[in-house]
């Protein structure tokens, strides 16, 4: 009982601090009561929501607080698959042979944050769109399939991109 | 040469808007409307950002900025409307 | 200083430039809705990333420049999640599309 309480203090005070920073940001003003009144607001709407922001089964931090520098070069990695990729969908648009599939495959990241932007990650880069993500089962519609068999479709469209995740989250 | 790439991002943009919209006009199905209307959202919002940029004021970057993040909601009131009627008729 | 940021941003510029017509081209060449989406997302995702980038480099203040990152960040989250909530109505119609014509079929057998 007494580490469940721990949790959702420690669940509660998380999504004031992500509250807060998302209302300096949105208000660009550091004067006192622009901040006093983010501040209570914040307060307020995470005594709210805080259960449903932080689901209460995920119970390690690991699980929603990235490591910057790993968070630094997923970003990095991920603009150079954007370029990759659509370099790729440009030339199926010239040459004009495609081999569209829906692929299935599974993924070994474990915090639902981690697997959403994986997801989004997947459908970020062009040639490649997420249609489905059922616990840690995607279903992904390939535009220049070379297989259909779950392992090697998922080695050709994530790993490198899950490999910088689950160094970043878990 | 500053102003000269702002003029011709905002002509170009301007032509990815309208080809986009004649694909929304003729699109056969519902889908392919859809998608257009997809593209479209995000040229406008480059447009918004450039527009901002050239006339050196944040008051469209916030406007480009709430746009960004309440856009999708409309996609999925009118992807939800699309399958209510469809499973009406 | 000026000018290497003005180089640096008509390069962004060519290569959005090149990718948007692509993608344009790309939009009236294929013919299913799933390959619209993927030829729609090179224009959508890469060309206006690529135009995001170049204003970036060439955002008069300060102010503008830090409202610019937290707008390519939300630009990352946002992009994607209208592109998935497309494909997932292409899917959803696909796929009562299928049911209704082997129901078709069906009738035409009995």
């Amino acid at each position: 009982m007494n580490s469940r309480r721990t949790w959702a203090l420690i669940r509660f005070g998380l999504t004031t601090l992500f509250l807060f920073v998302v209302w300096i940001l949105f208000s660009a003003d550091a004067g006192f009561f622009s901040l006093l009144f983010g501040f209570f607001i914040s307060l307020l709407s995470a005594s709210l929501t805080y259960h449903i922001f932080l689901p209460e089964h995920e119970a390690n931090l690991r699980f929603f607080i990235p490591r910057p520098f790993s968070l630094i070069r997923f970003f990095i990695l991920m603009v150079a698959a954007l370029y990759a990729s659509s370099f790729q969908v440009v030339k199926a648009v010239i040459t004009g042979n495609t081999n569209p599939r829906i692929v299935h495959f599974r993924t070994r990241l474990r915090s639902d944050l981690a697997r959403t932007i994986l997801a989004n990650a997947i459908t970020f880069t062009p040639g490649t769109m997420t249609l489905d993500l059922n616990d840690d089962h995607l279903t992904v519609h390939w535009l220049l399939c070379s297989t259909t068999h779950a392992k090697a479709a998922g080695e050709a469209i994530k790993t490198r991109l899950e490999h910088a995740l689950g160094r970043t989250w878990l | 040469m500053s102003e000269l790439i702002l003029q011709a991002m905002l002509y170009c943009l301007t032509f990815f808007a309208v080809v986009t919209l004649i694909r929304l006009l003729i699109g056969p199905t519902a889908s392919d409307r859809l998608v257009a209307l997809n593209v479209l959202a995000a040229v406008s919002l480059a447009l918004l950002i450039l527009w901002g940029v050239s006339t050196k004021r944040t008051l469209y970057l916030d406007v480009a900025l709430v746009y960004d993040i309440f856009g999708f909601l409309g996609f999925l009131a009118i992807t939800r409307f699309l399958k209510k009627g469809k499973e009406e008729s | 200083m000026m000018i290497v940021r003005e180089i640096l941003a008509l390069i962004a510029f060519v290569i959005g430039t090149a990718f948007g017509l692509v993608g344009m081209v790309g939009l009236f060449r294929f013919k299913d809705p799933y390959s619209r989406l993927h030829a729609g997302s090179l224009c959508g995702t890469t060309a206006v990333f690529s135009y995001l980038i170049a204003l970036l480099l060439l955002s008069p203040s300060v102010a503008s420049t830090l409202r610019m990152i937290i707008l390519i960040v939300f630009f990352l989250i946002s992009a994607p999640t209208g592109s998935s909530i497309v494909a997932r109505f292409i899917w959803e119609s696909e796929d009562a599309e299928r049911q209704r014509s082997s129901m078709n079929r069906e009738d035409k057998s009995l």
